[in-house]
């Protein structure tokens, strides 16, 4: 007979000393199965048929709408081959990279140092706009700078010209209507990370002589660097699944100026019918969010002994 | 540690058991209401096809009153779809993909019908229709429209087609004739560049450009051009392949140069805007524009009862004639049609209560009601001489009743929407980049058919 030992003991086996964690692992399975089966039902097994349906020949109505089959790596073959597909992976990671990497932490980190310093009814005043500018819906922030960037909006009189900025620049305009909505997202996130750093390391550095500029670069910056990267994670995945804004202003025009991968799928699966292709050019979009939201995860876990995320991030 | 306590279990399973009460209770169908009824259903666009969602509401339960007083023992379900032409082909697509949501008569887009039909989707319906009187009414070219393989599985409820308005007081003010007649498309670019040196600040011709309003530009736009152009092929079903390049396009594609590289075009901000089809009913009203390529549908949104925008002076003003071919050829009217149909479900179980429906909706008052509602021109052609639907916006009605047997209908294949893309990026290049050739602009369309439908699919005609 095998010796009874507590590593060794499996829950289902009675014991008094252990009774409480075995009741314990009973219920917290119960209580999770709900979660899980949600998690299992709405998510993976959604984004599981996904990938499946990308590698098959369904189209939104015609004769594969329901008589669908696997195709194989058919699609895969055309997607390698397909030279808008690259150009929109490219205008995708400018999209990511202009607005949501460089202009929101930029402009974010900017305001939020300027709000740490502003007198309190300058602070609540800009931060009340900023903060509504990131709750205005995606459609309302899409209309505003459509009103704002074509011929007759307040850019071209600016400009004192008739011109229509938005179309002459489009990836450029879609960017700044996405730093304008996000960055009251990302003054949050840093302000309270501003409010982390210890006074005292600020205090030590400057009587050591160092200027603002060098505290903020050589003690601000290092200590909130787990937060900028983990604001940056964030705003690149909101970004990324902002539809709306870019759908709304140009639909991925003019030409394929702003055709980001999003709208590329939804012109194939909803506009071309051509569902099987819609839904691999999705997958693509899962597989950069996956990517995203595993780094967010692994920067954003708790320090624990014997583990340091990315070494220099802990 | 966190210790087990049976009332959190036993009220989570209370939870778990209200969650699928309310989800049971979620499923309680239309049709269960009504047992004792049999139940018909139609789904139509709610917002996009008719000129006001007053109005849709005034003829889809007029529809329905009809048609329940007509047939005591039937109840019509009225399954409205909101959104746009897109939204209303996705919406039908997913209702149609299950027997049990598919509604057993739906309005459907023409362009999308030949999907629908071959997805197993419609029932044929060409015994019912071999004794109706209206339907012999009908042009071959509209009849056609729905017959996929022989068989006719939807019949038209409202066309669309295109002319060409122009401002007399601005033709006058520029010296131009009035009444205006149009034989070539040179007259059309000759008018337009006396309009740019008499009248600097006035848009001498709106001409859809680019992609912003989908396959409604070009329905609107440069479709009707290649109708009347000397090679208007779409689609070459000898070999099957899509034309990306022949005299008929390099003629549309050089009529876009002369309009936009001698700055006679609307600006970007108005071409690129995706209301850009109805933008010239405004600035057409305002004096702003001397030239349209337009819809027939902007006579009845000048009138008070649609006021979109209001022009009591419409008549005075806007002039309406035929758009040319290319060189005059015979028969001198270039134009596209496209409209919506009503299709009936294979999967009905009752085709009898179906048709009549259909049937109800394609009477005289109802088919006059719908074009002067939704902006159409009716099929029937004895309704288009009906005084209700020629004096409700003289003199335009007229004018497109008239061009209408002569429309051109777009191929019914999935792929002619890519095709469509492909021409709506090269207008948008000539539009957007004065210099841009005629060659350019066909390696635009030609590079974006050939990307997403392959080499192979796309062919060049001499």
């Amino acid at each position: 007979m095998r010796p009874e030992n507590g590593e060794r003991r499996g829950w289902w086996k009675s014991s008094a000393a252990a009774d409480g964690e075995q009741q314990l692992d009973a219920v917290g399975i119960l209580l999770l199965l709900p979660a899980t089966l949600l998690l299992v039902v709405m998510f993976i097994g959604p984004v599981g048929f996904a990938f499946y349906l990308g590698v098959t020949n369904i189209a939104l109505v015609g004769p594969t709408a329901q008589h669908f089959h696997f195709t194989g790596l058919k699609n895969l073959h055309r997607l390698v081959n397909d030279r808008l597909f690259w150009e929109s992976l490219k205008l995708t990671a400018i999209f990511l990279g202009a607005s949501a990497v460089v202009g929101v932490t930029i402009i974010g980190m900017a305001l939020a140092v300027l709000m740490q310093h502003a007198v309190t009814w300058l602070r609540t005043v800009v931060g009340a706009i900023v903060v509504v500018a990131w709750m205005l819906p995606p459609i309302t922030a899409a209309l505003l700078w459509y009103a704002f960037s074509t011929t007759g909006g307040t850019l071209s009189l600016l400009s004192g010209s008739d011109s229509d900025i938005l179309n002459d620049f489009p990836m450029t305009i879609v960017c700044l209507a996405n730093i304008w909505s996000t960055a009251g997202f990302s003054m949050l996130v840093l302000s309270s990370g501003l409010r982390t750093v210890p006074a005292e390391v600020l205090e030590a550095g400057k009587m050591e002589g160092a200027s603002r500029w060098q505290v903020f670069r050589s003690l601000t910056l290092p200590i909130m660097r787990p937060t900028i990267v983990t604001n940056v994670l964030l705003v690149t995945l909101l970004s990324l699944a902002n539809f709306s804004l870019i759908y709304i202003m140009t639909a991925g025009g003019p030409g394929n100026a702003t055709n980001i991968l999003p709208i590329y799928s939804y012109q194939q699966a909803f506009q071309f019918n051509k569902l099987a292709y819609g839904a691999l050019l999705g997958d693509v979009v899962v597989i950069i969010a996956t990517v995203f939201a595993y780094l967010y995860v692994r920067v954003s876990r708790p320090s624990r002994a014997g583990y340091r995320p990315q070494g220099k991030l802990a | 540690m966190v210790q087990y306590k049976p009332r959190h279990l036993a009220s989570s399973f209370a939870a778990l058991a209200m969650g699928v009460g309310l989800l049971g209770s979620s499923g309680i169908s239309g049709r269960a209401l009504a047992a004792d009824k049999t139940v018909i259903s139609v789904a139509y666009g709610e917002t996009y096809v008719f000129d006001t969602e007053d109005l849709t509401k005034k003829w889809w339960n007029g529809v329905k009153a009809e048609f329940e007083a007509k047939f005591p023992d039937a109840t019509l379900q009225l399954v409205p779809i909101g959104g746009g032409y897109d939204d209303i082909t996705n919406k039908l697509s997913l209702l149609y993909r299950s027997s049990r949501t598919a509604p057993d008569v739906a309005q459907i887009a023409t362009p999308v019908i030949g999907q629908f039909s071959s997805s197993g989707y419609l029932l044929p319906l060409d015994s019912y229709l071999a004794d109706e009187a209206w339907w012999k009414q009908f042009p071959k070219v509209i009849q056609g429209e729905g017959v996929f393989q022989g068989k006719t599985y939807a019949v038209n409820t409202g066309e669309n087609d295109s002319q060409l308005y122009y401002n007399m007081d601005l033709f006058k003010k520029a010296g131009l004739p009035v009444p205006w007649t149009p034989h070539n498309w040179n007259d059309i670019l000759n008018a337009a560049r006396t309009i740019k040196a008499k009248l600097p600040h006035i848009i001498p011709v709106w001409l859809n450009a680019g992609s912003s309003s989908g396959d409604n530009g070009i329905l609107q736009g440069a479709g009707n051009l290649l109708a009347g152009s000397t090679v208007p092929t779409i689609y070459d079903k000898k070999t099957q392949k899509w034309v990306v390049d022949s005299p008929g396009l390099r003629e549309v594609l050089d009529f876009y140069h002369s309009v936009y590289s001698e700055g006679m075009g609307a600006n970007l901000s108005d071409l690129f805007s995706p209301s850009a089809v109805t933008i010239p009913l405004t600035l057409i009203a305002q004096g702003k524009v001397a030239i349209t390529f337009g819809s027939n549908y902007y006579g009845g949104n000048w009138t008070k009862l649609i006021c979109s925008p209001c022009w009591a002076d419409a008549t005075k003003v806007a002039g309406v004639v035929p758009i040319p071919t290319v060189d005059g050829h015979s028969p001198d009217i270039a134009t596209t049609v496209g409209g919506w149909d009503f299709a009936v479900s294979a999967s009905t179980k009752s085709p009898h209560y179906a048709w009549e429906l259909v049937k109800l909706m394609e009477s005289d008052i109802n088919q006059i009601n719908a074009a002067n509602w939704a902006g159409f021109v009716p099929a029937n052609q004895l309704i288009v001489k009906e005084p209700a639907f020629v004096d409700f916006a003289p003199p335009y009605n007229a004018v497109s009743a008239q061009v209408l047997p002569y429309g051109v209908i777009s191929p019914a294949s999935g792929d002619y929407l890519v095709w469509s893309h492909g021409l709506q990026e090269a207008t948008g290049a000539l539009a957007q980049h004065p210099n841009t050739t005629v060659d350019a602009a066909i390696g635009v369309m030609s590079d974006y058919v050939s990307n997403q439908l392959d080499s192979s699919a796309v062919e060049t005609l001499k």
